[in-house]
């Protein structure tokens, strides 16, 4: 999938967090969508890396990626299932 | 190729390998046998060992200088806890600047506050389990006294009271996300993720030269347990190992992954140090003073909030150091100092008998018992957290 073009339904910024915050907010905000939405992560806690592929495939939803931008940020993309 | 020499076979193996041991990260489990083999070989090198003395000892540092203790603690240098500390921070910083990850990461200020009250509670809860997650927990578990245990439980309560309180800070109190500046990569006019590589050799190499020099000046146990500290940070740094997680997961995502690996590398640690206490290679009551058991539980809940709400534990809080966290650099000055206060107290108070005192595992259930329930009490543990990911029983969000 291009994740360069993907339109997300929501976006959360979680830069400056750290472990656990990142997912914490991401299970909270991921709640509160409908299936088949996309949502967006930024962040730059280098733990997200490995966090948020892992449980965004858990649950029924789906993680379509993530991609390194500027700053050190990472863009992450889960569709809500 | 058939122009390939010794050198470019020698040079793109090299190159393979470094893909392998710093780009990739290493599993969990692995790093969960790396660390149980360590502690053991700290074992059998010195003592058992243990996290929050080194802290207690900067912390005597601080409370010295300013006049409040006039008893002139130990160098820093010169005290086995402090150097392992020194060793993982090291061996942190040199994988994270290996891997091309160092960078000093700011938080916003919530963030700040709550690694300051994080480390204190840490701090708090370390002196009256007489250890943290390390010496309190996994060490004492390790060394089958009974205390280990007790923290756990108290660490479990702790890491549940902890997630309550982010869940209501999550409803309740909106943090700004932090702007990031986009910084130039470049350190004194080069490219800083080519350096970084050069300054973790470097660094490495200053390992190596401490350990003779330590050896040189007759001090070489100080030396080894420098190095033993350096390979456990790069391990930890590498697979980011946590123990907070095998405490919170359960109840968060209900994920039993950290838990599986915490379990397994306590079985290795438990019989290792089982074989070495057994045949009497180290004195049996080594490492068994934990208070058991309102010391260790009490003690074990106040550092199961402190961990949730600074994001790492004793270890995790030092690697993530290494890694350039500022969030962590508060929480080590208030564990630190609280640390050092509260063991200032206790002492001064005799509290310590009140709360409880150090009961190995073979002195209640014998030997013969001891190591089988030790196992199933473990393996139970692991099957009850999968049986949680499965159900989310325990899942409070």
């Amino acid at each position: 999938m291009d994740l360069t073009t993907i339109e997300a339904t929501q976006v959360l910024d979680t830069c400056g967090l750290s472990c656990p915050m990142p997912l914490l907010k991401t299970k909270k905000t991921l709640k509160a969508m409908k299936a088949g939405e996309i949502l967006e992560i930024l962040g730059n806690d280098p733990g997200s890396k490995y966090d948020l592929p892992d449980w965004g495939n858990k649950g029924g939803n789906e993680f379509l990626g993530m991609t390194d931008v500027d700053g050190g940020v990472t863009r992450y993309f889960i569709k809500k299932g | 190729m058939a122009s390939e020499t010794l050198f470019s076979s020698v040079k793109e193996e090299a190159r393979k390998n470094y893909i392998a041991i710093f780009e990739q990260d290493w599993p969990a489990w692995l790093a969960g046998i790396f660390i149980a083999i360590l502690a053991l070989l700290i074992f059998l090198w010195d003592t058992p060992w243990g996290i929050a003395g080194g802290y207690r000892n900067w912390g005597d540092w601080f409370l010295y200088t300013i006049g409040v203790n006039s008893k002139k603690p130990f160098a820093p240098w010169l005290h086995p806890m402090s150097m392992s500390n020194f060793g993982i921070f090291a061996g942190a910083l040199m994988s994270a600047l290996m891997s091309r990850q160092f960078k000093i990461r700011k938080a916003p200020p919530l963030e700040y506050a709550k690694g300051i009250i994080g480390g204190i509670l840490m701090g708090f809860g370390a002196a009256f389990a007489g250890g943290c997650n390390v010496g309190g927990f996994y060490t004492a578990t390790g060394m089958l006294s009974m205390g280990g245990i007790a923290m756990m439980v108290g660490l479990g309560i702790g890491a549940w009271i902890g997630l309550k309180y982010l869940l209501w800070e999550m409803e309740n109190l909106s943090i700004k996300p932090l702007v990031q500046k986009t910084k130039g990569g470049t350190f004194l006019g080069v490219n800083w993720d080519i350096v970084q590589p050069y300054i973790g050799g470097t660094l490495f190499i200053a390992i190596v030269v401490a350990f003779y020099f330590y050896s040189a000046i007759d001090k070489t146990t100080l030396g080894g347990i420098l190095f033993f500290g350096f390979l456990i940070g790069l391990v930890m740094h590498r697979s980011r190992f946590c123990f907070v997680r095998a405490f919170r997961c359960p109840f968060m995502t209900g994920e039993s992954d950290m838990v599986k690996v915490v379990a397994m590398s306590l079985i290795i640690y438990g019989m290792g140090s089982a074989i070495i206490k057994w045949a009497w290679i180290k004195e049996p009551m080594m490492g068994v003073y934990h208070p058991f058991v309102l010391g260790s539980l009490g003690g074990g809940a106040v550092f199961g909030i402190g961990m949730i709400l600074a994001g790492g534990c004793a270890s995790s809080t030092l690697w993530r150091i290494g890694e350039g966290h500022l969030k962590l650099v508060m929480t080590l000055l208030g564990f630190s100092l609280s640390n050092a206060l509260t063991h200032k107290f206790i002492t001064a108070y005799n509290l310590s008998e009140k709360m409880g005192k150090g009961v190995f595992m073979p002195d209640v259930f014998s030997w013969a018992l001891t190591i089988p329930l030790f196992i199933v009490f473990f393996v139970c543990w692991t099957f009850l957290a999968i049986w949680n990911e499965e159900t989310e029983k325990f899942v409070i969000f």
